[in-house]
């Protein structure tokens, strides 16, 4: 993978969840509303950047038999600095998201382009890629949070879409809505995938 | 079995420098990560059940212990004398968890000033209406000394339909103050003015 493929991987042919079908935990448990989506996004991204530039320096010296420990422990480390700062600096977002800015330390994305990226190449590519997967993934819980905002609360980032005629779809914000959602969301990419004719990663 | 000390080594670096790292971030946020809540959560609640400044209040706070649970107390002082309290509780068996509330206590007529939420995870539209003001009306005027019922069990509080689990962590919560008030209030007004 090139340094423009990495850059770019993560908005398309990547795309997490739905072609990584990784981190489906919190894509939908937090993405009730649009701004919960982006801010776990840009959470994500965060850790992914640097988790992926620590274990790319450091790719030479840890053993192969103590990897996902070490990795482990660098990703846990900064998703508690993201939640700590949050708590501090964006507290209303830190109270939406609760528990599930710690469960970033097992979103499979973020183990998944260690192992599968960063132990393996340089640093700036490696970044490169984290930066795309992290935005991709911020992009698609965005979606699905507006989606569902909007017909679940007749809002998008917590502004009024309707007025007060409307009646808000309310199961749309529930968790069925998310299946729901990210099963339609899914099944239109890969409709249109296949009318494109591109060859499917998962089979 | 020859490298076990090279991995030791290397997890042992790794963990120490992640340890050292937090331990620095968190000493440094941490009187910020407490201003924060207070500033967001408390003040405001603070603020309507005692009509004023959230300013003057935030820094009136006791933290009271008894039966294992921590009770943050926040008082209201006109000169010498204590007037309010607004004791913070969470009622239990929420339908989303714990319903953390805070309830304002007048001591000059030993009536209840009314509750405010704290922090809730009920769902929108059913147990969130916990939030609105004609159900927390209720509250308002309730007398010391006694403890409160959800109309379906005989008593006065009437539960909001479809929510009867939020309805009942709510009572749950201010039973608890009540119950704090009753058995401990000489000891939490010596932990004010011992302070």
């Amino acid at each position: 993978m090139d340094f423009k493929q990495a850059l770019t991987h993560g908005f398309w042919r990547d795309l997490p969840p739905f072609r990584l079908v990784l981190g489906l935990c919190p894509s939908l448990a937090v993405t009730a509303a649009a701004e919960n989506g982006l801010g776990m996004g840009l959470a994500v991204t965060f850790v992914l950047i640097f988790s992926n530039m620590f274990i790319s320096l450091l790719r030479r010296v840890i053993p192969d038999k103590v990897r996902i420990a070490s990795y482990i422990v660098v990703i846990a480390t900064l998703v508690v600095l993201v939640e700590l700062s949050m708590k501090a600096f964006f507290f209303p977002l830190s109270q939406q998201l609760g528990i599930y800015i710690p469960l970033i330390v097992v979103n499979c994305i973020i183990l998944g382009r260690a192992e599968a990226f960063a132990s393996r190449n340089p640093v700036l590519i490696s970044m490169a890629d984290g930066l795309s997967v992290g935005l991709g993934f911020t992009v698609s819980l965005t979606l699905v949070g507006s989606l569902r905002e909007i017909l679940g609360s007749g809002t998008w980032f917590g502004m009024g879409l309707f007025g007060p005629g409307f009646e808000p779809f309310g199961f749309m914000v529930k968790a069925p809505g998310a299946f729901l959602c990210l099963g339609v969301l899914l099944g239109l990419m890969n409709a249109w995938s296949r009318r494109r004719g591109e060859i499917f990663v998962q089979t | 079995m020859r490298d076990i000390g090279r991995l030791v080594l290397v997890l042992v670096v790794i963990c120490s420098l992640s340890a050292a790292s937090l331990s620095y971030v968190r000493t440094s946020l941490a009187t910020r990560i407490e201003q924060q809540g207070d500033y967001y959560v408390r003040g405001p609640a603070l603020a309507r059940l005692f009509q004023q400044p959230a300013s003057q209040l935030l820094a009136n706070k006791v933290k009271i212990t008894r039966d294992g649970t921590e009770y943050p107390v926040f008082f209201r002082k006109d000169g010498d004398q204590v007037t309010g309290l607004a004791v913070e509780a969470a009622g239990q068996g929420g339908y989303g968890g714990p319903i953390v509330m805070m309830i304002g206590i007048d001591l000059a007529t030993d009536t209840v000033l009314g509750v405010e939420i704290v922090s809730h995870s009920e769902t929108p539209g059913l147990g969130a209406q916990v939030e609105k003001a004609g159900f927390r009306q209720q509250w308002v005027g309730l007398p010391l000394g006694s403890s409160v019922a959800l109309a379906g069990s005989g008593g006065s509080v009437d539960a909001i339909t479809g929510a009867t689990f939020s309805s009942s962590a709510m009572v749950d919560g201010t039973n608890q103050v009540l119950d704090l008030m009753n058995k401990n209030r000489a000891a939490i007004l010596a932990e004010i003015a011992g302070r």
